[in-house]
C-alpha cells in the first residue's frame, strides 16, 4: 500500500477543544509532519474547519480516531495525495479560468 | 492532572467550581453562626451538644450540597451535551467531550458538598479542645472569631478572583456574618 502524503479534511467540530489542541495531537502522530487547520465558517455551537495534514507516512484511521475523539465529525475527504512524492492535481482545459 | 485540566478547560469545570465553593462555603459558615447563636442564647454549656447539634448541621449540608449539585449539574451537563451532539449530529458521549461532561459533574458535586461540610466544620473546632479552655463561652467566642476570619478569608478569595481590594471585599462577608451574629442576639431580647 502506498504512503499517505497529505490528507484535506473538511470536519465540523464544537469549540472545544480547541483547533490549537487539535493541531498539537495531530502533529504528534507517527508519520505527520505538519498539520494546518483553518476555520472557515463558525456557527452558534460548532465550526467548520479545513485540516490539512502532511507528512512522510500518515495513518488514516488514526486520524481519524483523534478526530472524533475530539468530538469533530469528518464530513468529506477533499484531496488525498500518496505515494513517494506530494503531486497537486493536474491542470486540465476543463479547470475554470482562475479569478 | 493534564488530563484533569483538559477536562477543565473542555467543560469550563474551573469558574462555574469557584463559584459552587464561594457560595456553599458562605452558606457553611452562615449556617452554622446560627447553629452556634442557637445554641449560645438557649444557654447550651456541654460542648458535646454543640458538636452533635454542628456536626449533624455539617453533615446535612454536605449532604444537600452533594446531591443536589450532582443532580442538577448532571441534568444540566446532560442537556449541554444533547444539545452540542444535536449540532455535530454525532453521539459524543465516549469522546473527551463525553468524559470532560462526566468528570465535571463528579468534581462540581464534590466542591459544592465539601465546600459547607469543611467551612463549617472548622468553625466547630474550638468545641473539641472546650476541655482545654476555662469555660465554654470560650469556645463560643473563638468559633464565632474563626467564623469571621473564615468569612474574611472566602471575601478575599472572591476579592483575588476579581482582582479586586482583598481587605473590602473580606469586610463585605464579614458584614453578612456580624448581621447574622447581630439578628440572632436580638432574637432574644424579643
Amino acid at each position: 500500500m502506498g504512503k499517505l502524503r497529505r490528507l484535506v479534511l473538511d470536519v465540523l467540530k464544537p469549540y472545544e477543544p480547541t483547533i490549537v489542541e487539535l493541531a498539537q495531537l495531530l502533529s504528534d502522530l507517527e508519520g505527520v509532519e505538519a498539520v494546518n487547520i483553518s476555520i472557515y465558517e463558525i456557527d452558534r455551537r460548532v465550526e467548520n474547519a479545513k485540516i490539512t495534514i502532511e507528512g512522510s507516512d500518515i495513518s488514516f484511521q488514526i486520524v481519524e480516531k483523534v478526530i472524533e475523539e475530539n468530538g469533530g465529525a469528518i464530513h468529506s475527504i477533499d484531496e488525498v495525495v500518496a505515494g513517494k512524492i506530494i503531486i497537486d492535481d493536474a491542470a486540465t482545459l476543463q479547470d475554470p479560468y482562475p479569478g | 492532572m493534564q488530563e484533569l485540566r483538559e477536562y477543565s478547560d473542555i467543560a469550563e469545570i474551573g469558574e462555574i467550581a469557584r463559584r459552587y465553593f464561594a457560595m456553599n462555603a458562605f452558606d457553611g459558615v452562615l449556617t452554622i453562626i446560627g447553629v452556634l447563636m442557637g445554641n449560645y442564647m438557649a444557654q447550651v454549656r456541654q460542648p458535646a451538644i454543640v458538636i452533635s447539634t454542628g456536626l449533624s448541621t455539617c453533615i446535612a449540608m454536605g449532604i444537600s450540597g452533594l446531591w443536589g449539585a450532582y443532580l442538577t449539574e448532571s441534568a444540566e451537563r446532560k442537556r449541554d451535551l444533547d444539545n452540542l451532539e444535536t449540532h455535530t449530529l454525532t453521539d459524543l458521549s465516549q469522546t473527551k467531550i463525553g468524559r470532560a461532561s462526566r468528570a465535571a459533574v463528579v468534581i462540581v458535586a464534590l466542591i459544592d458538598g465539601l465546600a459547607p461540610f469543611l467551612s463549617a466544620l472548622v468553625v466547630l473546632v474550638p468545641f473539641f479542645f472546650t476541655a482545654f479552655l476555662p469555660e465554654i463561652a470560650v469556645s463560643y467566642y473563638l468559633s464565632l472569631g474563626m467564623a469571621l476570619a473564615a468569612l474574611f478569608g472566602l471575601g478575599a478569595f472572591l476579592g483575588r478572583v476579581s482582582k479586586g481590594n482583598l481587605v473590602v471585599s473580606g469586610l463585605k462577608m464579614i458584614t453578612a456574618g456580624m448581621v447574622s451574629i447581630l439578628l440572632s442576639y436580638l432574637l432574644k431580647k424579643v
